[in-house]
């Protein structure tokens, strides 16, 4: 209760308002851009955040991921070509129904179910992030530890399709947190005498290498002209009659939106494509999903919406993104000094409550902006790529340049960008370097202070409750995750494949 | 006819004052000094600089501007400012900081490439611990200490905090565990959640915890007690020979003149002298201390000398 009175004192705040319609604005335009996720759009936005209010940047980021959920439907009804992965649930019914002559209603079902589906995973990211706070300073250095491990085992893991993989790029992650200042001793590392690493590599580099450069390399070896989009549809909302039937697959979505953006690992791809496979199951009329049921487009874009929002609870809490777009969120909080987890809501509460509010305004700020810039994304999507690639390259540099004034940043974010191309062509998931990265400090600076603590006595992290618990369930998740393999290599079934490479989760 | 004449004077002496005016704007060689820190904007040593910059420009007689040069922990800083021509321009606001990134990151310029000019203010540094806990003074801390094994803990890894703790520990000789954080944020929960005894910070860093009631103090390790808290001791009063000074001054390129010199060291004294400005920093829990350059010099080459001694006795550096 005392959460929502504070947060609203923040929907008057002008810098929230401004940051939450921009947020949601731009999120939209990147969404609708065929190969430009919703992580992307938000790592090119990151580098000018540096110089922003804290408040004002965390949520602005965070707006940019409602609104990209929501700009991913834009091409998938249009053009049959799914902006974000999240969206490509919508693409069966929604291009259907553009076919049928009924644009305009699929994208306003889209933008409706999405504004709902942003309000009631809002509610739930209110009730759950909430209540960890109040054991957050039973947090001791072993437990903090122990929390590291267990995040990063759990997103390697789950992340991409092959566990060594997951694992692979963990570890490269961790390696590249190692370079600058030993946390302990204060002596430097892996610098080989430069000045610029003695600081570390900044995650920001990083994320925007992996993320958006990347996706830059892999386009320009693509041939061939996208598709364009000739009508000119007007959004129109579902009459009552409509609305009605569409509340019951906006429920299913919300709900399996919420477990699957609490869950990390899991992300808006699996919620969309599983909302669909619910709500037709459970339809009256299962007999019209894939021939244009509005309900086909109601359930994903319901749950991928509120997965923009329930993922931001173990990101709030334990300080772990369980998703690409989260780890660019983390991003940000960490660029204000700001670190994510426990402590969180005692030290920078009024950063949450802001981010409340400003999530609150985006929600219905994509409403308006949905109806608003719907010319403006078919003009987007309707531009030569080489074009466009050319301005996100532009914008990529200048960010990145921004922030130090540094050509050697401009460096670290391009090998980067080449550390990421191949990646993608060898189907690494980039989750697990982006966490080790993040992670890796804290990992290793709880654990060797833990030790310093209990005079080099490895049993801390046994008798530390907290510590015990989420170490078990780490083992638990690799030894069961382990199981499953070998398992499902026995009965020489192939994985369930959701995941498409590296872009998969957001 | 009277009136005239009234005028006159009054312009006459309108007339000398902007002379004179003219003349202490003549007194400082360049018109814009440039005050270098690497610390981001917002961060300690910027606000003091932005905060001391309003107050000293008229006073020194010439515009006096910040700029953020980060990276490195100073070395970006002790570079940029090693290269540029000692004529007063510019100047890099000094803290323990840029002696431990030269002793421990071995950059190309390094402390001993710049000229100490003045100090300014002494940060008072002091033990701290959880209002819950069951030490009331540092003798409590010693004796737990001494019985088993200590938890005390420091900000930074390298940092003036935690040699005051090695220095304490050897002083005292108990075994204490000195646990190093990622910053006075993390050091303030382990001593919060009583994972560690007491920590070691500057006053202004705890200041709402203190004023909240949950945090106490123990003792400081300046060299007198504290105007704040005068029932404060001081580590020295108590026994163990430690004093730690946390400087706050400023240092340019090797090779300034002695006209710069002279003109810092009339400005600095004025303007730690003013009423408006030591109502500032008298409120942030600054001391002044000012220090003349031939002293300043001394005081950092010795400062340099003891941590070079530390920092190699704890393994640190070669």
């Amino acid at each position: 209760m005392e959460t929502l009175v504070q947060s609203a004192s923040y929907l008057f705040d002008l810098g929230v308002i401004i940051a939450a319609l921009a947020g949601v604005t731009w999120g939209i335009m990147g969404g609708a851009l065929p190969g430009i996720s919703p992580s992307i759009t938000m790592a090119l936005l990151l580098p000018f955040t540096y110089t922003m209010e804290p408040m004002s940047a965390i949520v602005l980021l965070a707006s940019t991921y409602i609104g990209a959920e929501y700009g991913g439907s834009v091409p998938a009804i249009l053009i049959r070509t799914p902006g974000t992965n999240a969206a490509a649930a919508t693409v069966i019914d929604g291009y259907e129904m553009n076919r049928q002559g009924k644009a305009g209603l699929a994208l306003g079902i889209s933008l409706y179910s999405g504004v709902l589906g942003s309000l009631f995973g809002l509610a739930m990211l209110i009730l759950l992030s909430g209540p960890l706070s109040r054991v957050a300073l039973a947090f001791t250095p072993p437990a903090y530890f122990a929390l590291g491990v267990l995040g990063l085992s759990v997103i390697a893991t789950l992340s991409g399709e092959n566990l060594v993989k997951g694992f692979i790029a963990a570890i490269l992650g961790l390696m590249v947190a190692t370079i600058g200042t030993d946390p302990v001793t204060g002596g430097t590392r892996f610098t080989f005498g430069s000045s610029e690493l003695l600081s570390g590599i900044e995650p920001v580099m990083i994320m925007v290498g992996l993320f958006a450069m990347s996706e830059l390399l892999v386009q320009a070896g693509r041939r061939g002209e996208a598709e364009r989009v000739t009508s000119r549809p007007r959004i129109r909302f579902p009459d009552l009659k409509l609305a009605r039937r569409l509340a019951f697959p906006q429920s299913i979505g919300s709900v399996i939106g919420t477990f699957e953006g609490v869950m990390p690992g899991a992300g808006g791809t699996i919620a969309s494509f599983m909302s669909y496979n619910e709500a037709r199951r459970w339809s009256r009329r299962p007999e019209e999903f894939g021939k244009g049921s509005p309900e086909g487009i109601a359930a994903p874009e319901t749950a991928n919406n509120t997965v923009a929002e329930t993922a931001l609870v173990p990101l709030l809490s334990f300080g772990i993104p369980g998703s690409n777009s989260t780890a660019i969120l983390l991003g940000g909080f960490l660029i204000h000094g700001i670190v994510p987890g426990p402590m969180l809501f005692q030290r920078s509460g009024e950063i949450v409550h802001g981010l409340y509010a400003g999530l609150f305004t985006a929600t219905f700020g994509m409403l308006v902006m949905g109806m608003l810039l719907l010319p403006a994304c078919i003009w987007l999507v309707n531009r030569p790529r080489p074009y466009l690639n050319a301005f996100i390259f532009a914008l990529i540099l200048s960010g990145i340049y921004s922030i130090h004034n540094s050509v050697f940043d401009l460096g670290i974010m391009m090998a980067a960008g080449a550390v990421g191309f191949f990646m993608r062509m060898l189907r690494f998931p980039f989750l697990p370097t982006v966490l080790g990265l993040v992670l890796g400090y804290l990992v290793e600076s709880s654990f060797r202070r833990s030790l310093v603590l209990s005079g080099d006595d490895l049993l801390i992290f046994v008798n530390d409750r907290i510590s015990l618990g989420l170490l078990t369930l780490a083992v638990l998740f690799i030894a069961g995750s382990l199981g499953k393999r070998i398992y499902d290599l026995a009965r020489r079934r192939r994985v369930e494949a959701f995941s498409q490479g590296s872009e998969a989760r957001e | 006819m009277r009136k005239q004449r009234i005028l006159a004077a009054g312009s006459a002496v309108f007339m000398f004052g902007m002379i004179a005016g003219a003349n202490a704007q003549e007194d400082y060689p360049v018109d814009t000094v440039t005050l270098i820190t690497h610390s981001s904007p917002g961060g300690g040593s910027d606000v003091f600089l932005r905060e001391l910059s309003r107050y000293l420009g008229p006073i020194l007689g010439a515009n006096v501007v910040v700029e953020n040069v980060r990276g490195g922990s100073g070395a970006a800083a002790m570079a940029n400012l090693a290269q540029s021509t000692p004529d007063g321009s510019k100047f890099y606001a000094t803290t323990p900081t840029f002696i431990y990134t030269s002793l421990l990151s071995d950059p190309e310029y390094k402390y001993t490439d710049l000229e100490p000019l003045v100090n300014f203010f002494i940060d008072p540094e002091v033990i701290y611990t959880s209002a819950n806990s069951e030490y009331q003074t540092l003798e409590d801390v010693i004796d737990h200490a001494r019985e088993g094994r200590g938890q005390w803990g420091a900000a930074n890894p390298a940092s003036l905090e935690r040699q005051a703790l090695e220095q304490l520990k050897a002083a005292a000789d108990v075994n204490a565990a000195v646990v190093t954080h990622e910053g006075g944020g993390d050091l303030l929960i382990n001593v919060l959640n009583g994972t560690l005894q007491i920590g070691v910070g500057e006053v202004q860093e705890i200041q709402s915890q203190l004023e909240a009631g949950e945090l106490r103090l123990l003792a400081t390790f300046s060299d007198e007690r504290l105007e704040a808290f005068p029932d404060l001791p001081t580590v020295e009063e108590l026994g163990y020979d430690v004093v730690v000074r946390k400087f706050r001054g400023l240092a340019g390129p090797k090779g300034l003149p002695d006209d710069v010199i002279a003109a810092w060291e009339r400005a600095v004294q004025e303007v730690l002298a003013d009423e408006k400005y030591k109502a500032a920093y008298e409120a942030a829990n600054l001391r002044a201390a000012y220090m003349p350059h031939e002293e300043y010099a001394q005081f950092i080459e010795d400062f340099g000398n003891e941590t070079r001694v530390f920092l190699k006795e704890s393994g640190v550096i070669e």
